[in-house]
């Protein structure tokens, strides 16, 4: 059995190398918005994808719009409208660290150089929180959602404009780390990102129509259904990874770092719609 | 799509029929033992985790707790299998995942 199996193996692994991708960030860019107006033409103008699945679902569309009338997030807004405002012991606040309304979701993620590594604008929330005297915030839910909800709503409009300087290899290094995480198959139930929100975007899994992961990277954080409440990008990454029985990675570590430093690439140009709602 | 589900398909015959093969002779706390040290070295060697492998050993572990030295065997023999094919998964997939970046 174990010959058997490692023979297998050996042969997907033979059979792999010779069609290894060595493109550049750019042209990986290129190739995967391609795939994507291939797979869902219908969807014009191709800003669209920002609506996730929505974007290719017309019925179901109608009635995320019925809902996004009276959003489920708002609350959310409120309360970390609240959370932004509010003066630190030290008299500061984080308007210090990001302006008057913190508007700067187009600013996230992006690679610091000075510390070699991908900056998120939740890690910066806590960064300020801290660097300030102030707890830090748990990265999934709650309070930093709230806080990211008011953020990335005072950001609509902004692009995804995410660099890979070129004169630093260790920010291609993180972003290769981030594309080998997407496409990589994990879990015992053996799927990668892309198996699901690329290759089989668009089907449905049960009830359930995958979603394309070009545009991925601008609607968060999300009020879900299932949820009942908000969740930031890192805890629906942890989602999926439990949904395949793989282990997820640590909020904000550096494995989902770097995966959103990758699938936001993949999306530049398209706008920040954050928060939304979504099942 | 059809690779995909060779995958699974290779993935589920290592979690099913493999259970039936191998750790004969030893005990369910040997074999318990050397799942959870399987499962801590895979951890150490790459980023592969399931789930499943730490839920199996414990239910092996409750199983022998318990006084049923057979079903934490079947067990512990199923959470050895699981580490195997986590081991083989991230070998696999250490040159696989290429080939699904679109070109």
């Amino acid at each position: 059995m174990k010959k058997i199996i490692r023979n297998v193996a050996f042969g997907l692994v033979g059979l792999s190398v010779s069609a290894a991708s060595v493109a550049g960030p750019e042209e990986d860019r290129q190739a995967f918005r391609k795939f994507y107006e291939n797979r869902f033409p219908q969807v014009q103008p191709i800003g669209d994808f920002q609506n996730g699945v929505y974007s290719i679902l017309p019925q179901a569309r109608e009635q995320w719009e019925a809902i996004e009338e009276f959003p489920p997030y708002e609350l959310a807004i409120e309360e970390g409208e609240k959370i932004f405002n509010k003066t630190f012991a030290n008299g500061k606040s984080l308007k210090d660290c990001f302006g008057e309304d913190g508007a700067v979701r187009e600013q996230y993620p992006h690679w610091n150089k000075e510390r070699g590594m991908v900056m998120t604008m939740e890690l910066a929330i806590n960064e300020c929180l801290e660097a300030n005297g102030e707890k830090p915030l748990k990265y999934k839910k709650g309070a930093m959602a709230a806080v990211s909800a008011y953020m990335s709503y005072n950001s609509r409009g902004q692009s995804i404009n995410v660099e890979i300087p070129s004169d630093d290899p260790r920010a291609l290094a993180a972003y290769e780390d981030g594309k080998e995480h997407f496409y990589t198959k994990r879990g015992q139930l053996n799927f990668a990102c892309a198996d699901c929100h690329m290759h089989t975007s668009g089907m449905n899994y049960r009830s359930e129509t995958v979603s394309p992961a070009f545009g991925h990277a601008t609607n968060w954080p999300v009020y879900r259904a299932k949820w009942q409440e908000m969740g930031t990008l890192h805890r629906r990454f942890a989602g999926c990874h439990n949904n395949i029985r793989a282990n997820p990675f640590k909020a904000q570590g550096e494995e989902y770092r770097n995966l959103e430093y990758f699938i936001s690439y993949m999306s530049n140009g398209l706008e920040f719609n954050g928060p939304a709602a979504r099942k | 799509m059809k690779h995909g589900l060779k995958s699974l398909a290779l993935v589920a015959l290592l979690g099913s029929s493999a259970a039936f093969a191998g750790g004969h002779g030893k005990s369910a706390a040997a074999l318990i033992e050397e799942a959870t040290a399987g499962y801590k070295q895979v951890s150490k060697e790459t980023s592969y985790q399931w789930t499943v492998t730490v839920k199996t050993i414990k239910e092996a572990q409750k199983a022998l707790d318990g006084g049923n030295e057979a079903e934490a065997k079947k067990l512990a023999q199923q959470a050895l299998d699981l580490v195997e094919a986590t081991r083989q998964q991230a070998q696999v997939e250490s040159q696989n995942w290429k080939m699904r970046v679109p070109k």
